[in-house]
C-alpha cells in the first residue's frame, strides 16, 4: 500500500500523536508544544484538502483498521460529505490554533494537547462509518471539550461546563440506547450494513427501529444545539476562552453532520420501515429553534452571548435547509453550513479582541471605553455582522438565496421563507444595536492599558479572507456540496464500495 | 469590460483616501474626486450606442447554480441613473472638501462615499435582478456608516440604526419579491424579466410579488408611512444628505418602479397601491415641510414630498406618466442637491440651521442668495426654471386619469394643494434666511462660503435654467433613451416647451404660485396654531414603541425558555427523548415477536430482587450519602453477577473492579462535598419527576422486551468463527477489543487519558478547606496493620496482573482488568504509606506513562501500516511461557501493553491527585497547587 | 429471564433520570452510575439471553452468547468510568470553587 492509500486516517492519526507529544513534552507550555500543535493542524489542513480534491473528483475513500473485510471490522469513508467537513474544521481549527498561541494557550496546561485531541474526536466522528465507533469519537470530542471549555478556570467556567457536561453525559447514555437497539433489530454496527439490514426489515419492525433513529436524532440534536436542547450552549460558548469558542462553532455542526449521515445513508427514502424517519419532524424543529435563537439574539445582553444565538440561529436554517430531504435542500444547508462555521469563529474572535481593549474583558452591550483601533476592530466586526445576518454580498446572503430558491411552493416552504427573512431582519436589529452600542457609543478616553492588536489580528483576518473566498468562488463550492447532496441521496454507492471486500 | 470598470472604479477607489489622507486633504480629496470623473469618462462614450437603442454588456457566472450572474447592462435608463450618481457625486466631492471640519475623518468619509457610491452604480448598471438586490443591500450598508458619520453624535447613531432597520428590512422584502419573480420566470436575466411582464402579471402570486417589491421600494424612497427614517438620516453631514436624498439613495426606490415597470405596472393592483401611497406622501411631505424650522428639515420633507409625486406618476402606469416621472427624477435631482449643499453653506457660515435665528443673510450672502432663490424656484415650480417644466407634465398627466377610476377628481385637486404647500415652503425658505430681519444675532458673523465650495451650487443653479429654458436642446434625448427603457419600447413623441397656452396645468400652476404666496402670508398664524407638531414624529415614535415591544417580548421568551436550571434542561432531554420514541409506536404500533429466552430461576429472581431494591435503595438514601454509596455498589455487584450469569466473565471482572476503583474515587470526592442533606424538592415536583422517570423506564423495559422477542442473525458468528483462525485468540471478547475493533479500545484509552488530564488541570490551583484527613490517606506515616498487608501484598498483586494481562487474550483477563488490578494494588500503598512513601518509591510520573501507553497501541497500529497492511492489522505466533503455558505473542500484545499502561497511569493520577488535594500527610501546596505529587 | 431483564433495565433507568433530575450534585452522580447500568445491562442483552457459554472459544463447544455487545459494553464501562470520575472532580471542584454543590453553581434563593 502506498503512503496515500492511508490518506483516510491520517486525519485521526497525525492530531492524535502530536497530543501525545505535547502531553510528554515536559513544562506547562514550551515552544515546542505551539510548534508541534501547528505542524499538526497544517497537516491534516493539507490531508483534508487533498480529502477534498479526490472526493470532489468523485472518489470514495474507504479504509479498514485492521484490514477486516465488509462489514465486520471498523471502517472509514472519505466521501464528499466527510471531506468538506474535515475541510472546514481544519480551517476553524488552524485560525483558533493561531489565536491561542498569542497567549491564550498560556493560562493552563496541556492547552494544545487538548486542542488536537479535540481534532482527533471532530475528524473521527466525520470519518468513521461504525455507529458504535461514531460513539466512541464522540466520547474522545466530549472530554476534550469538557477539558478545553474548562481551560483557564474560573467560575464562569466551572457553572457552564457542569451544565454541559450532564446533559452530554446524559447524551451518551442515550447515543448507547439508540445504538443498541438498532444492533438488536438489525444485528450490525457498520452504517452501510444496518442501512441494509433496516431496509430489510419486516414492517412490524417500523415502530422499535423508528424509534431508535429518532432517539439518535435526539442526541444528535444535543450537540447539533435545537430547540429544546439547546440551552447549554449560550452560557458555555460565552464563558469559553476565544480560541475555545471559536472552535467550538465546529462542534454544533457534528450535531448537523450525524443528523445528515444517518438520516440519508440509514434511515433514508429507501430504507423500507424506517423509510423517512425524520422527514415530519426535522423542519419544523429547525424552524422553531430559528425563532427561539433569534428571540434570544435580540434579547441578548453580551456580544458574545448574542453570537451563541445567532449560531443557533444559524444552526436552525441549516437544517431548515437539510431538511427538505432534496438534493438542492441539502447542497444549501451544506454550503450554509462552511459559512457559518467561519462567520460564527470570526465573530467570537472578534469578540474577544473588542473585550480586550474595552478592558474589564467586558463585552456587555453598554457605552464602554473607546477602542484603541476601532478602525481594525470595527471593519472585522462589521465584516463578520453582515456575514451572520446573511446580508449581501457575503456569502451568508449567497446561502440563504440557496435555500429560499431550494424551498418548495409548499405550505412548509412558505413556512422556510417566512422564518428565514423575518429572522434576518430581527438579526440586522439586533446585531445593529450591537454594533452602534460597542463601537460608536463609547466613552471619549480608552481603557487604561488596553492591549493592541497585534498578531492577534491575523488568524482572524485569514478567516474573514476564507469567507470572502466562499463567496466569490460560490459556484464551484455550491456544486461541491451539490455533488455531496447527490452522494448522499443515492447511498448505493458508499453501501456498495464500504461492504465489497477488503 | 469597461462596464464592469465603472461599476468597480468606486469600490477599488474607496480603499485610496484612507491611504492618501496622510498626504493632507486636498490630496484626499482629488483622489476621491477623480475615481467618479473616471468613470464618467469611460460612461459617457457608450452614449451614442445607447441612445440608437444598443445595450452594451458584459456577464460573468457568478452562482449559476440559481442564476445569479455578476452581470452588468447599459440601457438608457440605467445610463440616465448611473449618469446622476456619479455626476452629482462628483459635486459632493468638492464641496464635502470644504464642508468637513479639521476634526472630521476626512479619508474615511470619501471611502465611505465612494463605496456607497459603487453602490448605487452597481444597483444602476446590474442585468441580473438577483445581483440588482445585492446592491440594493449594498446602498442600505453604506448609507447607514454615512448617516452614522458623526458616531459620537446620538442623533446620528438613532438616525443611522432606523434608516438601517426600515431599508433593511425592505431590503429583504425585496429580496423575497426577486426571487419569486425567478421563480416564475425562470430566470433573473434582465431581459428574460422585462420580457414576460404578462407572464408574472398572470400568476397567482403576483399580488405577493408586487407587494414584497413594492416594500423594498417604498422604504428606500420614503414612502409614508415608512419615510419617518429619512428626517432623522437629516443628522448626517450636510453632503451626505446632499447626495443621499437628492440623486442617489431615495432615487434608489422609485428607480427600481422604472426597472419593473413592464414587469409590474398596470394593473389595478399596482395602480391602488403606488398612486395611494405617491398620492398620501406627496400631501403630507409637502404639509410637514411647511412646519420645519431646520433647514434640512424643511428640505427632508419637501424631498419625501417630491418622491411621492414620482411614485404618483409610476403609479399611473401610462408611458407619458412614466416620462414625466423620469423628468422630475432628473430636476428633482439638481435642484435639490443644490439646496441641500446650499443649506450647508448658510449652516456652515452662520452656525445655525434654524429659521427662526436665521434673517437677512441677503446682506451677507448675496451670491449664496441668488444660488439659493434659483433652487427654490424650481423647486416651487415656477416657469423657466426646471422643476416647471416636470410639475406641469405631472398635472397634465393627474388630469389624464382614465375615467373609471372612482376618485379620479381627488388626484388633480390633491396635486394642485401639493403645489400650494410646496411653493410655501420655498418660499419660507428663501425669505426666512434671506430677507427677514437685520442679518444679525447669529452664532457665527455670516460671510459668503469659500470659492470651491459654491461651484458645485452654482453648476447645478446653471443646470436649473439651461434645463428650464432649453428643455429639448438638454435632456430630450436622455429623457427619450431613458424612457424607451423603462417602459420597455413603446413610447410616445416627447414635447417639451416652456409654453403650452393657456390649458388646466397652467391654471393649475397659477393656482399654485398665488394660493402658495397667500398662504405664507398666513403661515405664522397657521404655526402658532400647529406649534412645532411634527406629523412623522409619531411615525418614528410608533416604529421605536414597536422595536422596543419586540425587545421585551424576545427578554421574556429567552428568560422563559432559558432558566439557567440544569434540572430543567435534563427534563427537558428527557421529555424530548420520550415524545419522539413513543410517536412511532402511535403510528406503527408494538407488535411483539415470538422469540423466547431462557427461563428464570431462583437466584435470578433474587438478584433481581437484591438489584432492584437497591436501586430504590439509591434514591431513598440520596442524602446520606456514605449509605448511598454502599446501596448503590450493591447495585454495581448485582449487575456484576448478572454479567457473569449470562456468560460475560470478562464484563463481571471489569466491572467488580472499576467499581472498586469507582467507589474509592467518591469516598476522596465525598470527603469535600457537604455532609449535611441540602434542602430537598417540594413534593409536587418529585412526583412529577417520578412520574417522568418512570415513563423513561417503562419505555426502556418495553424496548428491551420487544428486541427479546425478536428473532436475530448477527455478525458476530464471524468473530466466533475468525477470533482463533485469524485473531489468534480463543477470548473472543479480547480478541474482539484489541483486533476486530482494536480502533475502538484506542479510542476508549485516548479517553481515559484526556479525563486523566482534565482531572488534573480541574485541580490546579485547587485549594481545600483542610478539614481534617481526607477519607483512605493515612495520616500517620505507617498504620501498622495496614502497611504490614500493604506492602508485601504488592509483589503478588503484580504477577497476578501479568497473569489476568498474558492471558487475556485467550482466557478472561487482558490489559485493562490487569491495570486496575495494578492500580489498586498500588493504591492500596498509598492508603496505607501516604503519597510521599509512595510516589517517592514509584520515582514515575503518572502523565508520561499515560501518552507513553497510548503512543505503544498506536506504534502498533503504525507498525502495521509499515509492512504494507492499514493500521492496526495485527500479527501473532506462539509461545510457550513456564508456568503460564503456551501463549499467543501478537502484536496485540503490545497494544494491549499501551491499554495497561495508560490505564493504571490515568488511575492512579486521578487518585492521588484526588488524595493530594487535601492531603495533609506532607506540604499541603506542594500537591494542592498542582494536582500531580510527582511535580517537582 | 427476559421479563426479569426488562424490568430490572427500566428500573435501573427510572432511578437513574430521577436522581439525575435532582439540584444537587452527588444524587446527579449517582443517578448517571445507575444510568450506565442499566444501558450496559441493555447493550449486553442486545445480544439475547438464549443461554450458553461465555464466549471463549473450546473445543466442541459451539453455543458461545454473542460476544459483541459484550466487547461494545467493556469499551462502554471503561469509558463509562473515565466519564464518572471527570464529572466526580468538577463537582468538586465546583464545590470548592463555588462554595455550594447545586448544580447551576448557585443557591436557588441565592
Amino acid at each position: 500500500m502506498s503512503a496515500l492509500s492511508h490518506l483516510a486516517i491520517l486525519p485521526i492519526l497525525i492530531p492524535l500523536v502530536a497530543g501525545l507529544i505535547c502531553v510528554l513534552a515536559r513544562g506547562r507550555l514550551r515552544p515546542l508544544h505551539r510548534a508541534v500543535s501547528l505542524v499538526s493542524t497544517l497537516a491534516v489542513l493539507g490531508v483534508a484538502v487533498a480529502l477534498a480534491v479526490r472526493t470532489g473528483a468523485g472518489e470514495l475513500l474507504v479504509y479498514r483498521p485492521g484490514a477486516w473485510p465488509g462489514p465486520y471490522g471498523i471502517v472509514l469513508v472519505a466521501d464528499r460529505l466527510a471531506a468538506l467537513m474535515l475541510v472546514v474544521t481544519a480551517m476553524v481549527a488552524l485560525a483558533a490554533m493561531l489565536y491561542a498561541t498569542s497567549g491564550g494557550d498560556g493560562r493552563g496546561r496541556h492547552f494544545h494537547a487538548f486542542f488536537q485531541l479535540q481534532l482527533v474526536g471532530l475528524n473521527g466522528a466525520f470519518l468513521t462509518g461504525d455507529l458504535f465507533n461514531l460513539f466512541v469519537f464522540f466520547e474522545i470530542l466530549l472530554i476534550a471539550s469538557y477539558c478545553l471549555l474548562l481551560y483557564g478556570g474560573g467560575e464562569r467556567r466551572t457553572k457552564a461546563a457542569l451544565h454541559y457536561v450532564v446533559l452530554n453525559l446524559a447524551g451518551s447514555a442515550l447515543f448507547l440506547v439508540g445504538v443498541g437497539t438498532l444492533y438488536g433489530v438489525t444485528g450490525s454496527l457498520n452504517m452501510a450494513d444496518v442501512a441494509v439490514r433496516v431496509a430489510l426489515l419486516p414492517p412490524t419492525d417500523a415502530a422499535l427501529v423508528r424509534g431508535a433513529g429518532l432517539l439518535l436524532l435526539v442526541v444528535f440534536g444535543l450537540k447539533a444545539a435545537v430547540m429544546p436542547l439547546y440551552f447549554w450552549l449560550p452560557n458555555a460558548y460565552a464563558s469559553a476562552t476565544a480560541p475555545v469558542a471559536a472552535l467550538f462553532a465546529i462542534m454544533t455542526k457534528v450535531g448537523v453532520y450525524c443528523i445528515v449521515r444517518v438520516f440519508t445513508l440509514i434511515f433514508g427514502p429507501l430504507a423500507g420501515p424506517g423509510a423517512d424517519t425524520i422527514l415530519p419532524w426535522l423542519l419544523p424543529i429547525a424552524l422553531v429553534t430559528q425563532f427561539v435563537a433569534y428571540g434570544g439574539a435580540f434579547a441578548a445582553r453580551g456580544l458574545r452571548r448574542q453570537i451563541g444565538y445567532l449560531l443557533i440561529a444559524s444552526v436552525g436554517t441549516m437544517l431548515a435547509a437539510i431538511g427538505l430531504f432534496t438534493r438542492d435542500g441539502i447542497a444549501a444547508g451544506l454550503y450554509y453550513l462552511i459559512h457559518s462555521t467561519l462567520t460564527v469563529a470570526v465573530l467570537f474572535l472578534v469578540a474577544d479582541l473588542l473585550a480586550r481593549q474595552r478592558g474589564a474583558d467586558t463585552d456587555r452591550l453598554i457605552s464602554g471605553p473607546r477602542l484603541i483601533e476601532p478602525g481594525r476592530i470595527g471593519t472585522l466586526f462589521f465584516i463578520g455582522a453582515i456575514a451572520v445576518v446573511g446580508l449581501p454580498p457575503l456569502a451568508g446572503f449567497l446561502g440563504k438565496a440557496q435555500i429560499l430558491a431550494a424551498a418548495p411552493a409548499t405550505a412548509s416552504g412558505w413556512w422556510l421563507w417566512a422564518v428565514t427573512l423575518t429572522g434576518s431582519v430581527i438579526a440586522l436589529v439586533a446585531i445593529t444595536r450591537a454594533g452602534v452600542v460597542l463601537f460608536w457609543q463609547t466613552e471619549s478616553s480608552p481603557a487604561p492599558a488596553a492591549p493592541r492588536t497585534q498578531g492577534r489580528a491575523l488568524p482572524v483576518i485569514g478567516l474573514v479572507a476564507a469567507l470572502l473566498a466562499l463567496t466569490v468562488l460560490a459556484g464551484p463550492v455550491t456544486s461541491f456540496t451539490t455533488a455531496a447532496a447527490d452522494q448522499l441521496l443515492q447511498p448505493a454507492g458508499y453501501i456498495s464500495s464500504v461492504l465489497g471486500g477488503p | 469590460m469597461t462596464l464592469l470598470l465603472i461599476v468597480l472604479l468606486p469600490f477599488l477607489g474607496a480603499l485610496i483616501p484612507p491611504l492618501l489622507i496622510r498626504r493632507g486633504r486636498t490630496v484626499a480629496a482629488l483622489a476621491a474626486g477623480a475615481v467618479p470623473v473616471a468613470a464618467l469618462a469611460l460612461l459617457i462614450p457608450l452614449w451614442p450606442t445607447v441612445r440608437d437603442g444598443g445595450v452594451p454588456r458584459w456577464r460573468i457566472p457568478w452562482l449559476p447554480q440559481i442564476g445569479l450572474e455578476f452581470d452588468i447592462r447599459l440601457d438608457g435608463l440605467a445610463f440616465l441613473f448611473a449618469a446622476l450618481v456619479l455626476g452629482i457625486g462628483v459635486l459632493i466631492v468638492v464641496y464635502a472638501r470644504y464642508y468637513l471640519s479639521e476634526r472630521d475623518p476626512m479619508g474615511r468619509f470619501y471611502a465611505l462615499l465612494l463605496l456607497f457610491m459603487g453602490a448605487m452604480t452597481g444597483l444602476a448598471l446590474s442585468g441580473n435582478l438577483l445581483l440588482s438586490a445585492i446592491f440594493w443591500e449594498l446602498t442600505s450598508l453604506s448609507s447607514f456608516l454615512l448617516i452614522g458619520y458623526w458616531t459620537h453624535r446620538a442623533d446620528a447613531r438613532d438616525g443611522a440604526r432606523t434608516a438601517l432597520a426600515v431599508t433593511g428590512l425592505g431590503g429583504l422584502a425585496l429580496l423575497g419579491g426577486v426571487l419569486l419573480i425567478g421563480r416564475i420566470v425562470g430566470s433573473f436575466d434582465l431581459d428574460v424579466v422585462l420580457a414576460s411582464g404578462a407572464l408574472v402579471k398572470a400568476d397567482p402570486l403576483y399580488p405577493v410579488v408586487l407587494t414584497l417589491v413594492l416594500l423594498g421600494a417604498f422604504t428606500k424612497s420614503a414612502q409614508v408611512p415608512f419615510h419617518f427614517w429619512l428626517p432623522g438620516a437629516m443628522a448626517a453631514p450636510t453632503p451626505v444628505s446632499a447626495y443621499l436624498h437628492s440623486a442617489t439613495m431615495v432615487k434608489a426606490g422609485v428607480f427600481l418602479l422604472a426597472r419593473l415597470f413592464p414587469v409590474l405596472a398596470g394593473t389595478d393592483l399596482w395602480f391602488t397601491l403606488v398612486v395611494g401611497a405617491g398620492l398620501l406622501t406627496l400631501i403630507v411631505g409637502a404639509y410637514s415641510a411647511m412646519f420645519q424650522n431646520d433647514l434640512k428639515g424643511l428640505l427632508a420633507y419637501s424631498t419625501i414630498s417630491h418622491l411621492g409625486l414620482i411614485t404618483l406618476l409610476f403609479g399611473f402606469g401610462t408611458a407619458e406618466a412614466a416620462v414625466a416621472a423620469l423628468f422630475h427624477l432628473i430636476n428633482h435631482a439638481t435642484f435639490k442637491a443644490s439646496l441641500f449643499m446650499a443649506a450647508g453653506i448658510i449652516d456652515h457660515e452662520t452656525g445655525t440651521r434654524d429659521m427662526r435665528t436665521l434673517n437677512g443673510l441677503w446682506r451677507t450672502m448675496p451670491y449664496t442668495g441668488v444660488l439659493a432663490v434659483i433652487a427654490a424656484s424650481a423647486m416651487a415650480g415656477v416657469p423657466l426654471f426646471n422643476g416647471f417644466l416636470s410639475k406641469e407634465m405631472f398635472f397634465a398627466e393627474t388630469l389624464a386619469v382614465p375615467p373609471g377610476v372612482a376618485w379620479r377628481w381627488v388626484i388633480p385637486a390633491a396635486a394642485t394643494l401639493y403645489g400650494v404647500f410646496s411653493v410655501t415652503y420655498s418660499i419660507r425658505f428663501v425669505y426666512e434666511v434671506f430677507f427677514s430681519g437685520p442679518g444679525t444675532g447669529m452664532p457665527k458673523e455670516p460671510h459668503e462660503a469659500p470659492r470651491w465650495m459654491r461651484i458645485p451650487v452654482e453648476v447645478l443653479a446653471v443646470l436649473a435654467i439651461l434645463v428650464g429654458i432649453f428643455p429639448n436642446l438638454i435632456v430630450r434625448p436622455l429623457l427619450t433613451a431613458s424612457a424607451a427603457a423603462t417602459t420597455g419600447g413603446v413610447i410616445p413623441p416627447i414635447e417639451l416647451h416652456v409654453w403650452h397656452g393657456f390649458n388646466l396645468p397652467l391654471l393649475m400652476t397659477v393656482i399654485a404660485l398665488v394660493g402658495g404666496f397667500f398662504l405664507f402670508r398666513r403661515l405664522n398664524v397657521l404655526l402658532s396654531v400647529r406649534g412645532g407638531y411634527v406629523r412623522s414624529v409619531s411615525a418614528k415614535g410608533l416604529f421605536d414603541d414597536g422595536l422596543f415591544a419586540v425587545l421585551r417580548m424576545a427578554r421574556r421568551l429567552t428568560r422563559t425558555l432559558e432558566t439557567g436550571s440544569l434540572q430543567r434542561y435534563v427534563l427537558y432531554f428527557v421529555l424530548a427523548a420520550i415524545v419522539l420514541a413513543v410517536a412511532p409506536v402511535v403510528r406503527h404500533g408494538w407488535p411483539l415477536g415470538a422469540e423466547t429466552s431462557v427461563p428464570a430461576d431462583g437466584p435470578l429472581i433474587a438478584g433481581w430482587g437484591v438489584l432492584v431494591a437497591c436501586a430504590i435503595g439509591t434514591v431513598v438514601w440520596r442524602r446520606q450519602r456514605l449509605v448511598a454509596l454502599i446501596v448503590i455498589s450493591g447495585a454495581g455487584v448485582m449487575v456484576t453477577l448478572a454479567f457473569a450469569r449470562i456468560g460475560a466473565p470478562d464484563l463481571a471482572l471489569t466491572q467488580l473492579l472499576v467499581e472498586v476503583v469507582t467507589t474509592m474515587l467518591l469516598l476522596l470526592a465525598l470527603h469535600h462535598l457537604p455532609q449535611e442533606a441540602a434542602a430537598g424538592s417540594s413534593r409536587g415536583r418529585l412526583v412529577r419527576d417520578g412520574a417522568i422517570a418512570l415513563t423513561a423506564g417503562a419505555g426502556m423495559a418495553a424496548i428491551t422486551w420487544a428486541v427479546l422477542t425478536r428473532p436475530f442473525s448477527s455478525i458476530s458468528t464471524y468473530f466466533l468463527e475468525n477470533a482463533k483462525t485469524q485473531g489468534g485468540g480463543t477470548n473472543v471478547v479480547n480478541v474482539i477489543l484489541v483486533d476486530f475493533r482494536g480502533f475502538d479500545t484506542l479510542g476508549e484509552i485516548a479517553v481515559i487519558g484526556i479525563a486523566a488530564l482534565g482531572v488534573t488541570m480541574m485541580l490546579d490551583g485547587l485549594h481545600a478547606d483542610p478539614r481534617g484527613r481526607p477519607f483512605l490517606m493515612s495520616r500517620d506515616r505507617t498504620p501498622l496493620i495496614l502497611t504490614s498487608i500493604a506492602r508485601p501484598l504488592l509483589p503478588f498483586a503484580l504477577m497476578m496482573s501479568v497473569y489476568i494481562f498474558l492471558r487475556g487474550h485467550n482466557m478472561p483477563g487482558g490489559g485493562f482488568i490487569a491495570a486496575i488490578l495494578t492500580s489498586i494494588a498500588i493504591m492500596l500503598q498509598f492508603m496505607a504509606n501516604g503519597i510521599p512513601w509512595t510516589a517517592a518509591r514509584l520515582r514515575v510520573r503518572p502523565q508520561p506513562v499515560i501518552a507513553w501507553g497510548v503512543l505503544i497501541a498506536v506504534a502498533t497500529g503504525v507498525a502495521s501500516m509499515l509492512y504494507g497492511s492499514t493500521f492496526l492489522d495485527l500479527a501473532f505466533t506462539y509461545v510457550d511461557f513456564p508456568l503460564i503455558g503456551e501463549v499467543e505473542l501478537a502484536t496485540a500484545l503490545f497494544f494491549d501493553l499501551g491499554v495497561y499502561l495508560t490505564v493504571v497511569a490515568a488511575v492512579i493520577l486521578m487518585l492521588t491527585a484526588l488524595g493530594a488535594l487535601s492531603s495533609d500527610a506532607a506540604a499541603p501546596d506542594d500537591y494542592a497547587s498542582e494536582g500531580d505529587p510527582w511535580r517537582s | 429471564m427476559a421479563f426479569l431483564m426488562a424490568s430490572a433495565i427500566g428500573v435501573l433507568v427510572a432511578a437513574g433520570i430521577f436522581l439525575l433530575l435532582r439540584a444537587r450534585t452527588f444524587p446527579v452522580i449517582l443517578g448517571l452510575s445507575l444510568l450506565s447500568y442499566g444501558v450496559n445491562l441493555f447493550l449486553v442483552t442486545m445480544g439475547r439471553l438464549r443461554g450458553g457459554s461465555a464466549p471463549i472459544l473450546v473445543a466442541g463447544v459451539t453455543d458461545q452468547v454473542d460476544p459483541l455487545p459484550q466487547a461494545l459494553v467493556l469499551t462502554a464501562i471503561v469509558i463509562g468510568f473515565g466519564m464518572t470520575a471527570f464529572l466526580v472532580v468538577l463537582a468538586l471542584r465546583a464545590r470548592l470553587t463555588l462554595g455550594n454543590d447545586h448544580v447551576d453553581g448557585e443557591e436557588p434563593d441565592a
